[in-house]
């Protein structure tokens, strides 16, 4: 019995020495996390968003580099043809010089 | 790529208005002749153009400039003119022709001095070589008459063109204003109407010089005097206690046997000098080709003079040779020989049609959307028709006749 009374009398200690949680406590903490949660949807958003961004870079230079590596073969496709009509050229040219 | 100081000595010392390009005095003991030089080309020039007036076949000047381009070369580029020749490893005497180089040399001994003078050649061609040996001149011609040898009338007659038996002196003789017959019968040294085939093989076995050099040399030879021709690709020489290595690209099959004998002359110079030769400078040399004299050792160091340095020589302000290009009339025939897109094309090939012999004069014209090769102007449709049956027969170029713009 003594006992029993003794942890009434500590819990009263307790609870006073805490307090309890008003709705006022609630609602901010309700805020707090709405806050977070709200940061961290655009925290998600803006990563999303620089993925999507990296990745489209990441496309835009994979094709520039297609575009450049099919510039620079064609630039040296028309070289060749060139060197090959300047070569024929002056392989007629040489048999024009004969008697 | 070369290092700045493998290459410093073929940078140009000061600029001069002239050099000399035929005659040069010949020191005793020493191999070499002439300096080189540079030029910056002007708008329109072709390396032919040049060539004929510096007295350089086209080979030589295509070889000394790898890279160009023979007919439609950049304005402003400056070009190297290889004036500067190793005599050929030959009694110093008469006529010497270098088929290799391309390049005839008459020595005349004048009292206690000796003197040369070189032009450059076109010789035979593979099917046809040019015959290598002692011989001699065995009289001599101005204004030959050209009788056309069957092989050579066989030859045309399969391309559609036939040609007289006999062609007279004019500008449709391919023998030009002078010959010199040589002992070896059916061999000549003479001039010719196409002078762009300076420096090429093209002849039949026969040496071809420019019409204003075959007219110094007729007239500067007497009838027996001795010719020498001879194949040396790889010529090694001496002045002013510098050994120079002088490279072309040798002629068919000659390549090895030249090369082991001027490796052998190189030992031997070696032995002789205080310095070690480099040899991966003469390899690079004998790969390269340029045709010019490339110094390699110093016989006696301190006491040599060193290599000559070369000049820039001022564009003149006509090129001697060059083909002239008609005004256009209306009341002129035309030819039109392409129809191009690009320009460069297009200019090549009215630069090659205005170096036919004789020459055939064309332009190109801007259009829209292209360029237009056209040739002219001829007096009158017959003309036109055989000038558009020599782009037809020699070019393969199907030319369409253009008639005058008739009068309103």
């Amino acid at each position: 019995m003594k006992k029993s009374l003794l942890l009434i009398a500590m819990m009263f200690v307790l609870a006073s020495m805490i307090g309890c949680a008003t709705s006022g406590d609630l609602e901010k903490v309700q805020a707090q996390q709405n806050l977070i949660n709200a940061k961290a949807e655009q925290a998600l958003q803006d990563a999303q968003a620089a993925k999507a961004a990296a990745d489209e870079a990441k496309v835009k230079a994979d094709e520039t580099s297609a575009r450049a590596d099919n510039a620079v073969k064609q630039a040296e496709e028309r070289e060749r043809i060139a060197d090959e009509k300047a070569k024929k050229a002056d392989a007629v040219f040489q048999k024009s010089m004969k008697k | 790529m070369k290092s700045a100081q493998e290459n410093s000595w073929l940078a140009p010392d000061h600029l001069e208005k002239e050099i000399e390009r035929n005659e040069f005095p010949v020191a005793r003991g020493e191999d070499v002749i002439g300096r080189l030089a540079v030029i910056r080309l002007e708008k329109g020039d072709t390396l032919p153009d040049i060539a004929r007036h510096f007295s350089l076949g086209i080979n030589a000047i295509s070889a000394a400039n790898p890279g160009v381009d023979v007919w439609v070369p950049e304005a402003g580029e400056r070009i190297l003119l290889p004036l500067n020749f190793i005599l050929p490893d030959t009694p110093r005497k008469g006529i010497v022709v270098n088929l290799a180089t391309k390049r005839l040399f008459q020595f005349k001994e004048d009292k206690n001095s000796l003197v040369v003078s070189t032009y450059p050649v076109g010789v035979g061609t593979k099917e046809r070589p040019t015959p290598t040996g002692q011989m001699r001149v065995a009289r001599k011609a101005a204004r030959p008459t050209w009788y056309v040898p069957a092989s050579i009338a066989e030859d045309h007659r399969k391309k559609g063109d036939l040609l007289p038996a006999q062609v007279p002196p004019g500008p449709l003789n391919p023998l030009g204003e002078y010959a010199l017959y040589l002992s070896k019968s059916g061999y000549l040294i003479h001039g010719t109407n196409k002078p762009a085939s300076i420096g090429l093989n093209a002849s039949n076995g026969c040496l071809r010089l420019y019409p204003e050099n075959v007219e110094m040399l007729f007239n500067d030879t007497p009838v027996n005097t001795p010719v020498l021709i001879v194949n040396q690709p790889y010529l090694i020489g001496q002045r002013d206690g510098v050994v120079y290595l002088e490279a072309h690209t040798p002629l068919e099959d000659s390549g090895a046997v030249e090369l082991e004998k001027v490796y052998a002359k190189l030992k031997n110079f070696e032995k002789k000098s205080a310095a070690a030769l480099d040899w991966k400078r003469v390899k690079e040399v004998q790969a390269e080709a340029r045709g010019i004299p490339v110094p390699i050792l110093e016989m006696s160091q301190g006491r040599a003079k060193g290599a000559a340095k070369i000049i820039e020589v001022e564009h003149p302000a006509a090129l001697y040779g060059r083909p002239e290009l008609p005004e256009l009339k209306l009341e002129a025939w035309y030819v039109l020989a392409a129809d191009l897109r690009d320009e460069i094309e297009a200019l090549r090939i009215a630069a090659i049609i205005n170096h036919q012999g004789p020459p055939i004069p064309a332009r190109v014209l801007t259009k829209s959307n292209g360029y237009r090769v056209i040739a002219g102007p001829f007096n009158d449709m017959s003309e036109a028709k055989d000038a558009a049956k020599r782009l037809k027969i020699d070019l393969e170029i199907d030319g369409i006749l253009i008639e005058p713009v008739k009068k309103g």
